[in-house]
């Protein structure tokens, strides 16, 4: 075989070798590595550089070199470059400020109509000229480069917008967060003794949520729902919300028309969450059909209602009421076992439960149940409660 | 057949360093290549010996990284020794004229025995 013929078989293996570095799933610097070094090795050149047109600070930023200093290639200017042509090498007998930078040959990299970068090469092991047949191949390698640049760009504008979205985003969502808070605080602000409820709420049930195994998204939707299960309260008045002497029935009434009040508050808000109207509405339903607003039975009561309803009643036991003191975490597990399967449901309880015996073993890195509890409870009674309730409860579990 | 991992080891004969590519110089892990022979370098060894026995192929990029070598040697009036080489490397070598640039034996011993001369 000639040596022309090996070196035209070399000349397309280089091709290929390029090709294959460019559609690669490497990063995009270690393609361009890559592609540098299919570049050198194909012209043997001993000095080399892959420029990069930043189009927000026009300049050529520096994405691989050799040979070359920071200040050669800092000599270079986009606007003396684009008017040399698109992906054709320019040899510095064409363009003498190519000797300024030390280049021997310059390729301005276009696509379409935009200027993307330069390809740079100078000197050669053999010490003889670029040839002819360099500068097609040189021209082809440039083709290939411009367009791996290219997408590089486009990924980056893509990347930038996205980014953009995502803050923007993020900023809604914290003020959509925010305006939520802000209608709990008026609710509970509303009641002396219900300081706080809604935001447990909220933390309690997504704390259950979250060992049900729900994804972020629905967790979000019920802590939502938790802050806003109140929200009715602001229809009632303060007196009758803070009355210590037990209500009439008018006035009992009147207080479980909150539900339904918070219902048709948040079905006028369009929330990217699935059923916090129905939380909000239902979370005084019980399972044997004994509730309100709608007297809803066991399989018309969703998950999502069934945690909302146990983490409030679960609160409103072990808080202060007008008409009650608080009662210990213990007691109050023991009442809301009483009522399982006619008020609350078995398998919330036992997640409940779960949840509150992995928080005092430490086991769960960020706690929301056992900070709002007594100080003064004693972790070890409790543990011992639950871990018995656990027990019972994932029997009768795997019975059913 | 999966190709084998790109891989260097070394040793250090006198004042030559004798490098071991093994496997397809053709992609980025070459660089440890290039490293290996920078590390005896950088510690003022200028005789290197590049062992091809387990090296069949190079493409373009391997040449790329073998250039670099021959470079940071001759930055040091260095001397590049290359031995153990298949037909397909030594006619590849010839064909881009770097054969010129290094010198060639067809073991490795030999090469050693004409850097040890050379010191003598």
């Amino acid at each position: 075989m000639s040596t022309e013929l090996k070196r035209v078989l070399y000349n397309i293996s280089a091709l290929a070798d390029l090709g294959q570095e460019i559609t690669s799933e490497s990063a995009f610097h270690e393609k361009m590595q890559a592609a540098f070094y299919v570049i050198t090795g194909t012209f043997l050149a001993n000095k080399g550089a892959i420029l990069f047109y930043d189009k927000a600070a026009k300049r050529l930023e520096t994405l691989t070199k050799k040979g070359f200093t920071p200040a050669d290639l800092e000599q270079l200017a986009p606007e003396e470059l684009m008017p040399l042509g698109k992906n054709k090498p320019c040899l510095i007998g064409d363009t003498p400020f190519l000797a300024v930078v030390g280049a021997e040959v310059l390729v301005p990299l276009w696509v379409r109509d935009q200027f993307i970068g330069a390809l740079l090469l100078s000197g050669k092991l053999t010490a003889g000229p670029y040839t002819l047949e360099d500068l097609e191949l040189l021209s082809i390698i440039a083709t290939q480069i411009a367009i791996a640049l290219n997408h590089h760009s486009l990924f980056m504008d893509l990347s930038d917008k996205l980014e953009e979205n995502q803050r923007l985003y993020e900023e809604m969502r914290r003020i959509y967060h925010g305006t939520i808070q802000a209608f709990a605080a008026a609710i509970d602000a509303k009641d002396a003794y219900t300081q706080n409820h809604s935001h447990r709420v909220a933390k309690y049930s997504s704390a259950i949520a979250r060992e049900l195994g729900w994804n972020d998204h629905d967790i979000e939707g019920i802590y939502v729902a938790g802050y806003l299960h109140d929200v009715g309260k602001l229809a009632i008045s303060n007196d009758l919300l803070n009355k210590v002497a037990p209500f009439t029935p008018e006035e009992l009434a009147e207080i479980r028309k909150h539900s339904t009040l918070s219902h048709n508050i948040a079905m006028k808000i369009n929330f990217p969450w699935k059923n916090v109207e129905d939380m909000v509405w239902h979370h005084h339903e019980r399972l044997d059909g004994n509730g309100y607003p709608d007297a809803l039975v066991r399989d018309t009561l969703s998950d999502g209602v069934r945690i909302i309803t146990l983490a409030d009643s679960f609160d409103a036991m072990t808080s202060k009421r007008p008409y009650r003191e608080k009662m210990d975490v213990q007691t109050a597990l023991t009442e809301l076992k009483k009522c399982l399967d006619s008020q609350f449901d078995n398998k919330i309880m036992l997640v409940l439960c779960k949840v509150l015996d992995k928080e005092i073993k430490g086991e769960l890195p960020e706690p929301e149940i056992l900070p709002n509890l007594d100080k003064n409870s004693d972790l070890s009674i409790i543990s011992s409660l639950l871990e018995g309730i656990i027990a019972e409860l994932s029997t009768k579990q795997s019975a059913a | 057949m999966k190709p084998v991992q790109f891989s260097v080891t070394s040793k250090l004969v006198g004042d030559a360093a004798v490098i071991y590519p093994k496997g397809y110089l053709n992609n980025l892990s070459g660089e440890g290549l290039v490293n290996e022979c920078g590390i005896y370098i950088g510690r003022g060894i200028t005789k290197i010996v590049v062992n091809f026995s387990e090296t069949d192929l190079i493409n373009s990029i391997g040449i790329s990284l073998l250039l670099q070598i021959m470079e940071d040697l001759r930055n040091i009036r260095g001397t590049i020794c290359c031995t153990n080489m298949s037909k397909f490397l030594r006619d590849t070598f010839e064909m881009l004229g770097l054969i010129q640039h290094m010198i060639v034996f067809s073991v490795e011993s030999d090469a050693i025995k004409y850097l040890k001369a050379g010191t003598t």
